[in-house]
């Protein structure tokens, strides 16, 4: 057992693979010397040297093209792209490129890359977009965001041997915000599955990455007023795990969802329409989303506190779910 | 044209002693002012030992030019349009006076001033728009020009290669410029660009390119004039790489251990600034006395804009905006909302 920090947890999967695996290999900007952004690949080139850990221009889109292409020939590349802000300047490759490849090639295929991205608001205050459920809207990319240190580890493994494109978005505010002890047993998780962090009896709250963390928090809140909160981490964006979810709304028959990203066409808005069309009838109340307002997102502090949704905001739909 | 960094190169000798006078104080402003704001803010990006390339670039433009500052050092071009700098440096702060009340926290004016804004932190697109801007002159048929920097390690990103491309097939009116610092980050442009001169990329878009010694603003300043009066004149792009070398961290906190020492202390030793004053102090333009008089204005300048910046209070809550993401059909459309407000160094 160790105590890692989500960061450390992150390059413990990435160190995992990369010595079991010659096909691995990471690339991207500042990931060498420097350690990372915010430290996401500290140790790494001291260990496996520039031949694993290249640095690139700043050129995304060549940079997940040549991921892809590697893939073809049997590599099993991850591609950091510092921040998901700069997501939009290779979505071509990632959305036409990356998820067609298998599909369109009747199997011929496998695209086995990880394109992993920072997200969401946290110390560094930099480029933190949460564009994470446009791939989910495509068919042909896995989409990942953890939201513990064991599930950083494990699910960088099984994004690695996936035979499929991963994009695995990590929360700026877990970094170094949250630290667990981490068994010494490196497994790969199985992508595609929910967890349930807190059972609970009268409302499913389901949440994904730092969102996690503030559910929890509002849920021991919630528990001194006699309301039982189920907090389900979404883990994975696409494949989508409605099974889990829809059995946890058949228990509490309430459900809340809440993401950092925008409310207007968000994860949340899937999940509730899966979750009206799948439980309709085991529903005691409308479903309540929680997202950003729709608007950009504003830099200054006390603006960016105002947009990013809060446990206040959750306690607030959470009371609200359970005043019907 | 070809001389990176030779101990005054000479170029620029034919300038006018007031623009030469003028590019010393735009200096001076860039230097104060930007180090104001990263003292106050850590996540600043310095651009100090870049201001032979910042002041250069954006000097002497015509009213009714574009510029397209890079984010390294944007606010001389502000200034030079006539922002408040007590805005600019609110603006920096997050502060409720800032130009864009806390929305961006990085650089926007009133479109008045005709300058390209950073509202997000991708790399690149900006060459697209300034190249757009230049579209706009070319299509009005007016000899109105836009200037465009950005770093050497923007020059990666395909956004720089589709602009230069279509501004010279359509021979706009636009002239690049590269702050060549010699960093992107952490990582040298020897790991990163496998040619030594990024002015060489011109001659694939079918456009002039040039080095200059981005360390003698004369050298920058007489390079970027001559391109312009090309731009202006019909003959389409130019682009211009300045070698300089970026003295601090790529943001105020950055330790920037990844460097050598001596490497930078060489560097500082052809800081920009000095270099110009003693060319003019030598030429008898200017005697030192002038010299620390500038310094004097610039420093009470930059110190009463900190002033009133931090007395501002932080942006405020109905500044958010939320129905404001689009404009007012109502309205109509406007090219030049805003104030513009009286050009500093006019
Ligand atoms: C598309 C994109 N990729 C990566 C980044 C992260 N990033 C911010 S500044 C920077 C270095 C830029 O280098 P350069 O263009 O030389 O400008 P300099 O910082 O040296 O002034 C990088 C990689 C970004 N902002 N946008
Ligand atoms: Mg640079």
């Amino acid at each position: 057992m160790a105590r890692l920090s989500f960061a450390e947890a992150l390059v413990e999967g990435m160190r995992h693979e990369l010595r079991t695996d010659d096909r691995v290999f990471l690339m991207g900007q500042d990931i060498g010397k420097m350690g990372g952004v915010m430290g996401g690949s500290r140790g790494l080139i001291e260990e496996f040297g520039p031949r694993r850990i290249r640095e690139t221009p700043i050129s995304e889109s060549a940079m997940v093209g040549a991921a892809i292409g590697s893939a073809m020939v049997g590599k099993r590349p991850i591609v950091e792209i510092s921040f998901g802000e700069f997501l939009p300047t290779c979505m071509s490759q990632i959305v036409l490129q990356a998820a067609n490849l298998h599909y369109m090639t009747a199997g011929a295929i496998d695209v086995s890359i990880v394109v992993r991205t920072r997200i969401g608001d946290g110390p560094y205050r930099g480029h933190p977009q949460c564009y994470e459920s446009w791939f989910a809207h495509v068919p042909g990319l896995k989409v990942v965001m953890p939201s513990t240190p064991t599930d950083a580890r494990n699910l960088m493994i099984a994004a690695i041997r996936d035979p499929n494109p991963v994009i695995f978005f990590e929360h700026m505010w877990l970094y170094h915000g949250v630290r667990e002890e981490v068994d010494n047993s490196p497994t790969a998780a199985s992508l595609g599955k929910a967890a349930i962090r807190r059972a609970g009896r009268h409302v499913t709250v389901v949440s994904t990455g730092w969102m996690v963390h503030k559910a929890l928090e509002a849920a021991e809140t919630l528990a001194v007023e006699g309301i039982d909160v189920e907090v389900v981490d979404l883990v994975s964006l696409a494949p989508l795990d409605i099974d889990t979810i829809a059995s946890s709304v058949r228990r509490t028959s309430r459900i809340v969802v809440a993401h950092e990203a925008w409310k207007v066409g968000g994860i949340g808005a899937e999940i509730t329409a899966a979750i009206t069309e799948a439980c309709f009838f085991d529903l005691e109340a409308p479903p309540v989303r929680v997202g950003a307002p729709h608007h950009p997102l504003p830099m200054a502090k006390p603006l960016r506190d105002a947009f990013v949704p809060d446990v206040n905001d959750l306690l607030r739909a959470i009371r609200q779910a359970m005043a019907t | 044209m070809s001389r990176p960094n030779g101990p005054g190169t000479g170029e620029g000798a034919d300038l006018d002693p007031s623009v030469r006078i003028g590019l010393l104080k735009a200096m001076m402003l860039s230097r104060t002012l930007e180090s104001a704001c990263c003292e106050l803010n850590p996540r600043w990006f310095p651009a100090e030992g870049e201001e032979g390339v910042i002041a250069g670039a954006f000097f002497g433009l015509r009213d009714d030019d574009t510029m397209a500052p890079h984010y390294r050092g944007p606010f001389l071009a502000y200034a030079l349009r006539g922002a408040d700098l007590s805005r600019l440096v609110g603006q920096a702060l997050g502060k409720a006076n800032g130009y864009a009340r806390g929305r961006a926290l990085g650089f926007t004016g009133p479109a008045a001033m005709g300058i390209v804004p950073w509202v997000a932190g991708d790399l690149g697109t900006t060459i697209g728009v300034a190249t757009g801007c230049a579209l706009g002159f070319s299509y009005e048929g007016s000899d109105r020009v836009t200037v465009c920097s950005f770093g050497d390690g923007t020059t990666n990103r395909g956004d720089f290669h589709e602009a230069l491309n279509l501004a010279s097939v359509w021979k706009l009116p636009i002239v690049y410029v590269c702050q060549h610092n010699q960093y992107s980050i952490s990582l040298h442009a020897s790991e990163v660009l496998p040619i030594e001169q990024i002015s060489v990329r011109a001659s694939g878009y079918g456009m002039p390119g040039l080095t200059v010694d981005g360390n003698d603003v004369f050298a920058v300043h007489s390079a970027v004039r001559d391109a312009v009066a090309r731009a202006r004149s019909g003959e389409g792009p130019t682009l211009i790489e300045a070698r300089t070398y970026r003295l601090g961290g790529h943001w105020a906190s950055d330790p920037g251990g990844y460097r050598l020492p001596e490497v930078q202390d060489a560097w500082r030793d052809k800081d920009p600034i000095p270099r110009a004053v003693s060319e003019l102090v030598t030429s008898g333009d200017l005697t030192q006395h002038d010299v620390d008089s500038m310094w004097d204005e610039v420093r009470q300048a930059v110190d009463a804009a900190v002033t009133v910046a931090k007395a501002c209070p932080d942006a405020r809550l109905e500044d958010i905006g939320a129905n404001e993401v689009f404009a007012d059909v109502s309205e109509g459309m406007s090219a030049l909302r805003g104030e513009r407000g009286e050009p500093w160094l006019a």
